[in-house]
């Protein structure tokens, strides 16, 4: 079957996106939305700002004539995750998509963390998208679904104060793993890795990289370019693509010499 | 040396445009004992935002990690924080000690996420004016010890125009607690 024969793919199919109130997130689901998806909003805690944020989401979703549903949830909780997972099955009955987004981690040198802050690093961002993906196998099975990974440059480049790549760069490799392993279920596994995206999280990261602040514009990525690629690998059009990390950096990492960088005599002095 | 440059009332009113920009709520409702959480809706990115601009403001660098942070990297873990999150009675102590007459009410066994909520518009203010009291006596550039103001807010060297150099928010943290274990021998 051709691609154009398969436009209305995404039509009455049902997405999951963790953590996507804000960011990246918020930008896939609203994506899958434009595509013709319903969409399951997870969110992290089920009052305050989070839940608001989620909630304006699925207003979003719905005024795109498709429908939203917020669920909170804490990814790093198994029984969270059995909960969420048979919320999207009560309210869809299905489950086509499931893109693991959300992501929590302190900004600090790994030899700073304390042990609860590193069992909260693996719990959240390894462990609970493992959950994730083993308590929706049935879903997926059923409707010869996709996963899709989140991942950033951390996984492959040091950033200082920077944990949360550590558990990135599992997670690619969990990536291939499953392409393979639930190839034969019919289920394809792959990722997007984004560059210098400025969400929210970019507050963070401008705190601990000073120099971020000079990465000019043409290298930053926006959400919706990454959201862009999600959408196109879980489309026909990417039936080849199995097990793989896609960059969506705006050719961030692709290249070592920068000379307008150079220019910038704050960055000259370094040597 | 305590800087008499920049008044606190000025500290106050730059403090309260960074959370009115940050949290983009009307200025209006700011007051010195607003609590950023509870009273403004911010949430904890949101302080960072904040931190940054005030950053820009006053030349200076925000502590990056907590009290509790410092605490127990100084130490040991859960000195500050036990396994279940909630306050030890010592972190509880020195907290309350922190925080003399900000009107929290800091107890051991609280829960560590209820206190972000304790942050008020004031409390920032006076952070930023601890970190502008560290202005030291001579220009670390020249030596010259004849500071200027510049664009209301910046610190500079009259004489080489050198931005002044402050201790950054975490080295205030952890040398005010070491300064407290000394004295009273809390851990």
């Amino acid at each position: 079957m051709t691609v154009n024969a398969q436009e209305n793919f995404f039509t009455d199919k049902t997405a999951l996106v963790t953590g996507s109130s804000r960011g990246i997130g918020r930008a896939i689901a609203l994506g899958f939305a434009r595509a013709g998806s319903n969409v399951v909003v997870n969110h992290s805690k089920a009052e305050g700002g989070s839940k608001r944020k989620a909630d304006e989401v699925c207003r979003e979703i719905e005024a795109r004539g498709r429908r939203a549903l917020a669920v909170p949830a804490d990814i790093g909780v198994k029984s969270s995750v059995n909960e969420m997972i048979e919320a999207v099955c009560d309210w869809s009955g299905r489950l086509d998509f499931l893109v693991l987004n959300a992501a929590r981690a302190p900004f600090k040198p790994i030899e700073k963390l304390l042990e609860r802050e590193i069992r909260q690093l693996v719990e959240i961002n390894y462990m609970g998208n493992i959950f994730c993906i083993q308590k929706a196998l049935r879903l997926l099975e059923a409707a010869e679904g996709k996963i899709i990974f989140i991942s950033s440059l951390g996984s492959r480049f040091y950033n200082p104060s920077y944990p949360l790549g550590s558990m990135k760069a599992a997670m690619e490799t969990v990536v291939r793993d499953c392409a393979q392993s639930l190839a034969p279920r019919r289920i394809c596994v792959n990722a997007v890795c984004g560059g210098m995206v400025k969400t929210d999280s970019f507050k963070v990261l401008r705190q601990h990289m000073e120099e971020i602040e000079h990465i000019p514009d043409e290298l930053c990525v926006s959400p919706d370019a990454l959201a862009d690629v999600v959408i196109f690998l879980c489309s026909p059009a990417a039936r080849g693509i199995c097990g793989q990390t896609i960059v969506v950096d705006n050719g961030l990492s692709n290249s070592l010499y920068r000379p307008a960088w150079g220019s910038k005599p704050e960055i000259r002095k370094r040597g | 040396m305590n800087q008499n440059l920049i008044a606190e009332q000025k500290v106050l009113e730059e403090v309260r445009k960074a959370v009115s920009e940050g949290i983009d709520i009307d200025p209006a409702r700011i007051e010195p004992e607003s609590s950023l959480m509870k009273d403004l809706g911010a949430e904890s990115l949101d302080f960072l935002d904040i931190n940054y601009r005030l950053e820009q403001t006053f030349g200076i660098k925000m502590a990056r990690r907590s009290v509790l942070d410092h605490m127990e990297e100084l130490f040991g873990e859960e000195t500050a924080v036990d396994s279940e999150g909630r306050l030890t009675e010592k972190a509880a102590r020195i907290l309350s000690m922190r925080y003399d007459g900000s009107g929290s009410v800091i107890s051991a066994g609280m829960d560590m996420d209820d206190l972000p909520a304790m942050v008020t518009v004031g409390s920032i203010a006076e952070m930023v004016m601890n970190l502008l009291d560290t202005l030291p006596e001579n220009c670390t550039g020249c030596g010259a010890q004849s500071w200027t103001l510049k664009e209301e807010t910046l610190i500079e060297c009259g004489s080489c125009g050198e931005p002044a150099a402050f201790t950054n928010g975490d080295d205030l943290i952890e040398a005010w607690l070491k300064q407290i274990q000394e004295s009273k021998k809390i851990f």
